[in-house]
């Protein structure tokens, strides 16, 4: 529980960093929400169906634009509204449901971000207390190869999860068990045994991975592999402490996907009420994000907890060089 | 030339005048009877769970009732669509995109070993003579009708008795029959009889998107089942005495039905419930449950009575006095499935209360009983003379029962997990499955024999097109006409097989005019229909006078009069009544308010209509607003996504 709550001081203290990723999260949808946007006026083009639209949930029409739609415009269906998002984005996942390439080519964008800024993110709260923007990029920066060669390695195991394990688990596996069974619940029992299972390793793949990058920022590990290993052996080492915050983590995500269950907003009408459910549904995902800071402040903090200097980072603060005038000046002086 | 045509006109006056246009000359019930009941089964079945297979012996009683003698008998053997790769049925599903190969379990079949015809004097055994006929396609290697040539031919209205002696192979589910488990739902388990009409035999194959066609008779089949193993079946509950070897025979009977269907599993709760009405009989409701849906025993009868009172009083009392409900078995494939007095209804273990799948599924397949059970279309050539005009039906019932709790659902997690939508109302259009038509609007041409149309797109056209059509009419000769239509249609049709000419015909008589145009359109042809508006101006035409043109236009191939209703600023309206014919009509006003909006067709009586968004213009549009709204909903949505799948790194 200390680290835990350690690692949720260190988020709370930098909310710089929970605008950042919030921001990031915003530009990464942004424009195919735009493109989305056009769509959707040309086809209400001046019709009176966007009255109804704009009022609440013109149904006729929408199932009018989805019969005609490509591209992003397939994906605007009724699970867009409300909590139906979260259980069609899990669901999505879980079932392995192929993404569309525009929204594939958004989440390459948005992954890389997260690649780009991670290194910064942990660096930030491994040395728990203010760097800067410039030390924050510097750290991003440094540490964005690294991550990159870490990122192949983990693409290719979750390629084999989702390519192999979860064909073997969903449609061999959890078909032969449940071929012959006459009774749903029984059937749900397996398929939620297999989510189990499935989610087990996703979750420890990206354990592993998450505590290499906490090793590689912490330690300053230039080799991932060595980084991957050491993280692996941290993890044998320490079982019950990363299982315990891991869990803490997945309550905390269960718990605000319970709350945006209840509060969710449904389709609204335009104006104000529009934006007082857009606001609440950013609020949802500002709390989404936290909890994927957490995990990565908390882990952090486990490790470092396990060291003997707690809050030890062996990467220098990073100290920006003088600006050319300076070296100008003092070329001009020695003269 | 002049007296061929004479003949001609004089055999047309006979036949529009005629009540109707029977494909049997002798279809008329039987004295103290509701049906002509020229097939009558007897039927002894034994199940073998141990190998999966049923034994059965029949014993036919048919009546030629054409007008010709004919020198064959032809049968379905259904289950043989699943005794090789090659059926015309496994051919079609393949074409209809699902190319799975069955297990080798799965494989169903039936043999005859024995046939024996038997006239007073006479019995002749024709078993050596059986051979498979293809008559839909020539797929020699699809065996699901045979044909018997007959050592003498059968006069009309003459009376021969058939025995036969088979063996099956239970499948595993495929097509609303087989067994999962110790669950074992049979539909077309028997050699049946083809129909004999005045045209010759119409024994079609079992083709992958229709089903059925037979004859009406008395059914008396006894079930012999391991002890312990409820029974369901076509019929009434006529006898139960203990077998040999544990087992236990349930005796059926049923009366004017022309198809028998039962199931057994030892896992049923059956419960009972009388639908009981001020105008209608009493109807005996045995509801038979699976465990694990014990607490929805209310939505199975509540659906059930819903539907013994709304078609009741709409086309006609519903004339058996009992009726069996069977919840399936979860993978059974035997969900949603109509027989004479039993249907399948279909519900799941987390079922809302605000979405009524399990009422409308049960609607409908109870709604069969007056679509397809009494009145006795074909369904492998006009499958829409039952599912479509049902599913119009089924609409009305649902929203008028269960109407005000109707949310649109999503599920998730493989399908188990429901969504219900507060915000989505579902509206009784959209059950006419207006999207899934709109896509698939000219894939065939409706009277094209159903077993043509394209495999994976028929159903809309069966089920969506002739709903919408029938919407339509609703909506435009208003439901005290097409309810009289419907009940006459209903009346006049009962235990006996009308043909499209003779709805189309009741509609006309209860229309007072000639719906041919309509039908046309709608039935015979596939052009879509799509009215909208090309232009809306209103602009200063002098000191406070405005000048309005309004352009509307046909975008479709099809026609249909429309009614197009100009809004100007202070409220008062233009209302044009256009044929439709013409490519556009245009309506000038010079007036001294401007125009604020127009509609074609604002009431949507045409529901085919497939582009509905460009019936309406608005000078002050609202789209900005409409597509900022759902844009931003949208992007939620999108970032709930992302944040969801970046969890992983």
């Amino acid at each position: 529980m200390r680290p835990w709550c350690d690692g949720w001081r260190r988020v709370v203290s930098a909310p710089a960093v929970i605008a950042g990723v919030f921001l990031v999260t915003l530009l990464a949808a942004l424009p195919l929400a735009l493109t989305l946007r056009g769509a959707l006026r040309d086809h209400l083009g001046s019709s009176l169906a966007a009255n109804d639209a704009a009022d609440g949930v013109n149904y006729d029409w929408w199932q009018e634009f989805t019969s005609q739609a490509s591209g992003i415009g397939t994906t605007f269906t009724p699970s867009i509204i409300g909590f139906a998002t979260t259980l069609d984005s899990v669901s999505g996942l879980l079932d392995r449901r192929t993404l569309i390439a525009p929204i594939a080519s958004a989440l390459g964008i948005y992954v890389g971000a997260w690649m780009l800024l991670t290194g910064g993110i942990i660096d930030r709260y491994a040395r728990g207390r203010r760097v800067g923007a410039h030390g924050f990029f510097a750290a991003s920066g440094t540490f964005f190869f690294r991550f990159l060669r870490l990122g192949a390695g983990a693409a290719a195991v979750y390629w084999f999860l989702f390519a192999y394990v979860h064909e073997w688990l969903f449609a061999r596996w959890y078909v032969n068990m449940t071929r012959d069974v006459a009774v749903e619940q029984t059937v749900f029992y397996w398929r939620l045994l297999m989510y189990a299972v499935f989610t087990a390793l996703l979750a420890l793949t990206a354990v592993v991975f998450d505590y290499a990058k906490v090793r590689a920022v912490v330690e300053d590990r230039r080799s991932m592999i060595g980084a991957l290993i050491a993280a692996m052996r941290f993890i044998v080492r320490h079982p019950g402490r990363v299982a315990g915050v891991y869990a803490l983590n997945a309550a905390l995500w269960l718990a605000i996907v319970a709350i945006w269950a209840i509060v969710a907003p449904g389709a609204g009408g335009s104006g104000a009420s529009m934006w007082v459910g857009f606001a609440a549904s950013q609020c949802y995902i500002v709390a989404r994000l936290v909890v994927k800071l957490q995990g990565l402040a908390s882990e952090t903090a486990v490790f470092q907890r396990s060291l003997a200097h707690w809050g030890y980072a062996a990467a220098p603060a990073f100290v920006p060089p003088a600006p050319p005038i300076v070296d100008a000046r003092a070329i001009s002086a020695s003269r | 030339m002049r007296t061929l045509r004479g003949v001609f006109a004089a055999l047309l006056t006979i036949v529009l005048t005629a009540d109707g246009h029977a494909s049997q000359r002798f279809d008329r019930p039987l004295p103290g009877a509701r049906s002509p009941r020229n097939a009558s089964y007897d039927i002894d079945v034994r199940l073998e769970p141990a190998d999966r297979s049923l034994h059965g012996h029949e014993r036919i009683r048919w009546r030629n009732i054409s007008a010709n003698p004919t020198s064959e008998l032809q049968f379905h053997l259904y289950w043989n669509a699943w005794r090789n790769a090659e059926s015309t049925w496994l051919r079609e599903r393949r074409l209809g995109g699902n190319t799975n190969t069955p297990r080798p379990d799965a494989w169903g079949s039936t043999d005859i070993r024995l046939l024996r015809v038997i006239t007073p004097g006479r019995v002749d055994e024709l078993t050596p003579r059986l051979h498979f006929i293809a008559p839909d396609d020539g797929n020699t290697a699809d065996r699901t009708v045979t044909s018997v040539p007959l050592s003498r031919p059968v006069a009309p209205d003459e009376t021969i008795d058939i025995e036969i002696d088979w063996s099956a192979k239970i499948p595993r589910p495929f097509s609303r029959t087989g067994y999962i488990d110790d669950y074992y739902f049979f539909g077309q388990w028997f050699p049946k009889l083809g129909v004999l009409e005045d045209a010759g035999w119409n024994t079609h194959q079992f083709h992958s998107g229709t089903e059925f066609y037979s004859d009406y008779g008395v059914y008396d089949v006894r079930m012999t089942v391991p002890r312990g193993y409820v029974v369901g079946a076509s019929g009434r509950e006529a006898g139960l005495t203990d077998g040999p070897d544990g087992t236990v025979v349930h005796r059926y009977h049923g009366e004017d039905i022309h198809d028998f269907a039962w199931v057994t599993s030892p896992d049923f709760l059956v419960r009972t419930r009388a639908f009981t009405h001020p105008t209608l009989p009493r109807v005996e409701m045995r509801l038979l449950l699976r465990p694990n849906h014990a607490g929805q025993e209310d939505r199975h009868f509540d659906a059930a009575a819903a539907t013994l009172k709304y078609y009741g009083e709409w086309f006609g009392p519903y004339p058996y006095d009992n009726v069996t409900i069977v919840d399936p078995a979860f993978q059974s494939a035997s969900g949603g499935m109509e027989y004479p007095t039993l249907f399948t209804a279909g519900t799941r273990w987390i079922a809302p209360r605000r979405e009524i799948d399990v009422e409308e599924v049960t609607i409908h397949e109870a709604g069969h009983q007056w679509w397809y059970g009494v009145v006795g279309s074909n369904e492998f050539e006009n499958a829409w003379m039952d599912e479509g005009i049902n599913q119009f039906s089924e609409a009305r019932a649902d929203e008028a029962a269960f109407g005000s709790r109707n949310y649109l659902s999503r599920r998730y997690f493989g399908g188990v997990i429901p969504w219900v939508f507060d915000d989505i109302r579902v509206k009784r259009e959209w059950d006419e499955g207006l999207a899934g038509y709109r896509a698939q609007a000219e894939s065939d041409a409706e009277a094209t024999p159903s077993f043509r149309y394209w495999p994976s797109t028929g159903g809309n056209i069966t089920y969506f097109k002739t709903a919408l059509w029938l919407h339509t009419l609703e909506r435009w000769l208003g439901w005290p006409t097409l309810q009289r239509a419907m009940s006459t249609y209903f009346d006049r049709w009962k235990f006996r097989h009308p043909q499209p000419a003779d709805f189309f015909q009741a509609i006309g008589e209860a229309a007072g005019r000639d719906m041919t145009p309509f039908f046309d359109q709608v039935y015979r042809g596939s052009n879509t229909f799509d009215y909208g508006v090309q232009q809306l101006t209103s602009t200063p035409a002098g000191k406070d006078r405005f000048r309005t043109t309004v352009v509307a236009r046909r975008f479709g191939e099809a026609t249909f009069p429309v009614e197009i209703v100009t809004t100007f600023n202070d409220g008062s309206k233009k209302t044009e009544r256009w044929d439709g014919v013409e490519r556009r009509a245009i309506y000038r006003y010079d007036g001294a308010v401007r125009a604020r909006s127009v509609e074609v067709d604002p009431n949507h009586v045409l529901m085919l209509d497939v582009n509905y968004t460009n019936n309406s213009r608005t000078l002050d549009p609202r789209s900005g607003d409409a597509s900022l709204k759902w844009s931003l909903t949208w992007m939620t949505w999108l970032q709930d996504l992302l944040i969801t799948y970046a969890s992983l790194v």
